[in-house]
């Protein structure tokens, strides 16, 4: 009875289990550094949601802040360029309740445009714009490059001549535009006339 | 050879390619006046380069392609250039039809590089229905290694014989068309696929092939089942072999040709002929006088049709390609393109108009006739639900739009019509998605930028500091600096300079992987733009100037106050 309790036993059971345990945490630890994926932490998957327009009208200085906040706990529904599609991707991610947006979506996408005879070339439009997308220098015409425009609308308030307008977004033909009437009767109608043919 | 396999599903639509094969193949007369769209083709849009009052004549360059996936435009008509827009130029016939013709060259003793830049000027491209440029597609051997060329004379939509009538015609000049493009891309074997219920093609082509005595031809007659002509089915058909899912022909060695393409791609080299006319078939019970026309692109539907006898009253829709998978088109007023390769003036009890559309009663009808082997109710369903990742696990994209599915639904179901609606959604969604990135990459740069010269700025108000302390701190102990360096606890410098550190090297390595990942891309895809991840790399660099300029900034911090602390 006292041989099974010994000390020795005890001792070596506690050596081999530790042993084993460190030997495979490490190796454990060592895999997951060697093999380590692509980790996206969720503020980026929350940044990937949001519409990238970067207008800071959800009180923040662009998306990814607006993004690290939401991860903090604010609200889903500051983001009226997203409008609920974004909302209820945001809430289905991070299995919160959407809530309807605070603001007015915009009806249409939009791009700013420069009434080039009336720009100054003062160039606070350009430090406004928060992904580049106006060239102009200092008393020198400035421009908006249509296809860089978030039409985030924040060029437009520092404007001290008003020259900016919010224009809609025009697509090339090239692009899908919503196909409204599906052409009339031209599948399935050849069977009709083959069925009656047979008859 | 008559060795052929098998496509699942398919349908027997009636056929009517009699009413048009039967006249034998006419010129159409030449057009008053025509309307050259500049996008005629698969690809970015030509850019037009002649002005309002130019003169042109036939085969004159009149638009050039923009970029790779593009194709020349040339005048179909002598005259005078009357207007020139971002979406087409129209030309005032001058009734002499003078012709301004390249040289003609032997394909047999030119260079390829010779020959696929004459391709190019010609503005060759795909007469079959896609329209993509055969300059591009024969330069896929880039890529890919091609063995086998297939001539796509299947044919299996109803009422067309275009290609019918071509090898009818010119079956000599369409196996030379072939042979040319084979050299081109290095193909050991030709193959011609045909259904068997064009049997005076077949004749011809047999004959053909007998007098030019080519062992590489080979000619197989493929029973009459639609849609057999979809370049994908065929390769399966002739040679068993079966392109990836959203893969190409040429990941499998294959490339497919239309006879009127190889035809075009002949007259462009041996006769110097810019692609100027095309076979169109104009057929349908509201035509008096059906049958093949070369036609001059640019001319207008409506005075084609008026031509051959059309009967506006008992008229009701005209399509342009065929019936399964053409367009019905609302208006006349539309040129002739590249693509257009048959014009359908149905009557009303011809193609009447389809039944009213009943909810889905998941017979399975559309399921056992897909050619392809998808899911049409399950994308049916989707499709209307805007399920987009179910679409995209039922294959959504490899849908070949043929209308099988819609033509035995009981139900009368547009389902082809759902499929486009959904692609096109995907594809925009796609753009949308691309674009957002762009903006979020170019707003990450701003922000780092903005960090750069904000920390220049810190590090130039600093050297300016130290300038002027440095003369004074050796006689008296600086008033203002002092206070500062020693409010700081000593370990907390030592503590910064430590995670500016790991912020600086964090940032080089965020600098390398931002340039091994371009280089990797640049490597795979050298021709494609890499815009994003040029800023993404530009953005690296700007936070580790900062982290740069920081660290060096808190040394000096370090240096100076253990300087001035002994």
């Amino acid at each position: 009875m006292s041989d099974a309790v010994s000390l020795w036993g005890i001792a070596s059971a506690i050596g081999i289990l530790t042993g084993l345990g460190v030997g495979f945490g490490a190796l454990l630890g060592a895999v997951s550094e060697r093999f380590k994926g692509d980790d996206h932490p969720l503020v980026e998957q929350i940044d990937a949601l949001l519409p990238q327009t970067q207008c800071g009208q959800c009180g923040y200085p662009g998306c990814r802040p607006y993004a690290e906040a939401i991860n903090e706990g604010d609200a889903l529904n500051k983001c009226p360029p997203g409008g609920e599609a974004t909302i209820q991707a945001l809430a289905d991610l991070l299995g919160r309740e959407p809530a309807p947006l605070d603001g007015e979506a915009p009806e249409e996408l939009q791009v700013a445009f420069i009434r080039e005879a009336e720009c100054i070339g003062c160039t606070k439009c350009i430090q406004a714009c928060p992904v580049d997308a106006i060239i102009g220098a200092a008393k020198q015409m400035h421009t908006v490059i249509e296809d860089e425009c978030t039409g985030c609308d924040l060029c437009v308030e520092p404007c001290p001549v008003d020259c900016i307008d919010m224009l809609p977004r025009s697509t090339p033909l090239t692009h899908w535009q919503p196909v409204i009437s599906p052409a009339a009767g031209v599948f399935a109608s050849d069977r009709t006339l083959a069925v009656r043919g047979a008859e | 050879m008559t060795l052929s396999f098998d496509f699942p599903g398919g349908i027997y639509p009636p056929e009517r390619k009699v009413r048009s094969s039967q006249a034998p193949l006419q010129r159409a007369t030449l057009p008053e006046q025509v309307s050259l769209p500049l996008r005629q083709h698969s690809g970015r849009p030509a850019v037009a380069c002649v002005n309002p009052g130019d003169s042109v004549q036939v085969g004159s360059l009149i638009a050039k392609r923009d970029g790779l996936i593009s194709a020349n435009i040339h005048a179909s008509i002598s005259g005078t250039v009357t207007h020139v827009s971002g979406h087409d130029i129209q030309i005032e016939s001058d009734g002499q039809d003078t012709w301004d013709t390249l040289a003609p060259l032997s394909w047999r003793d030119t260079d390829a590089r010779t020959l696929l830049a004459r391709l190019d000027e010609s503005g060759v491209v795909g007469l079959g229905g896609a329209g993509f440029p055969t300059q591009v597609k024969t330069r896929v051997i880039v890529r890919h290694a091609i063995d086998t060329l297939i001539v796509n004379a299947a044919e299996c939509e109803p009422y067309i014989t275009a290609d019918d009538i071509t090898l009818q015609r010119y079956p000599d000049d369409v196996l030379e068309g072939a042979q040319l493009i084979a050299s081109l891309c290095g193909a050991k074997q030709i193959i011609i696929g045909i259904e068997d219920n064009k049997p005076e093609a077949i004749a011809a082509l047999e004959q053909a092939i007998t007098r030019s005595q080519l062992a590489s031809v080979t000619l197989t007659v493929i029973p009459t089942r639609y849609p057999s002509g979809s370049e994908k089915l065929l390769i399966k058909t002739l040679l068993n072999r079966t392109v990836p899912s959203q893969g190409l022909p040429a990941d499998i060695g294959v490339l497919c040709h239309n006879p009127g393409t190889l035809l075009a791609a002949l007259n462009a080299v041996r006769a110097g002929q810019p692609l100027v006319e095309r076979i169109v078939t104009l057929t349908g019970d509201a035509i008096a006088r059906p049958g093949n026309y070369w036609v001059r692109l640019g001319t207008s539907m409506e005075t084609l049709l008026a031509q051959v006898g059309l009967d506006t009253d008992r008229l009701s829709g005209v399509v342009q390609g065929g019936p399964m998978m053409g367009e019905t088109l609302d208006t006349l007023q539309r040129p002739v393109v590249k693509t257009t390769n048959c014009l359908i003036a149905a009557t009303q009890a011809e193609l009447p108009p389809g039944p009213q559309e009943s909810p889905c009663i998941r017979c399975g009808a559309c399921e056992s006739v897909c050619p392809v082997q998808l899911l049409p109710q399950q994308l049916h369903w989707y499709a209307r639900a805007q399920d987009d990742d179910k679409l995209a696990r039922y294959h959504l994209f490899d849908c070949i739009e043929c209308g099988a599915c819609s033509y035995v639904c009981p139900s009368h179901i547009p389902l082809v019509e759902d499929y486009r609606e959904a692609k096109s959604r995907l594809r925009h969604q796609q753009i949308e998605t691309a674009k957002a990135e762009h903006a979020k990459h170019r707003f990450e740069f701003r922000q780092a930028r903005l960090a750069r010269e904000e920390a220049e700025k810190q590090a130039r108000r600093h050297a300016r500091l130290a300038q002027t302390k440095s003369p004074t701190s050796n006689n008296r102990a600086d008033a203002t600096a002092q206070p500062a360096s020693t409010a700081m606890p000593s370990a907390a410098p030592q503590t910064d300079l430590r995670s500016l550190r790991i912020a600086q090297s964090a940032a080089k390595a965020a600098v390398r992987k931002a340039e091994k990942v371009l280089a990797r891309e640049a490597q795979q895809a050298p021709h494609e733009s890499h815009e994003d991840l040029e800023t993404q790399l530009a953005t690296a660099r700007e936070n580790l100037k900062v982290a740069d300029l920081q660290l060096a900034q808190a040394r000096e911090n370090t240096q100076a106050s253990t300087e001035e602390s002994p």
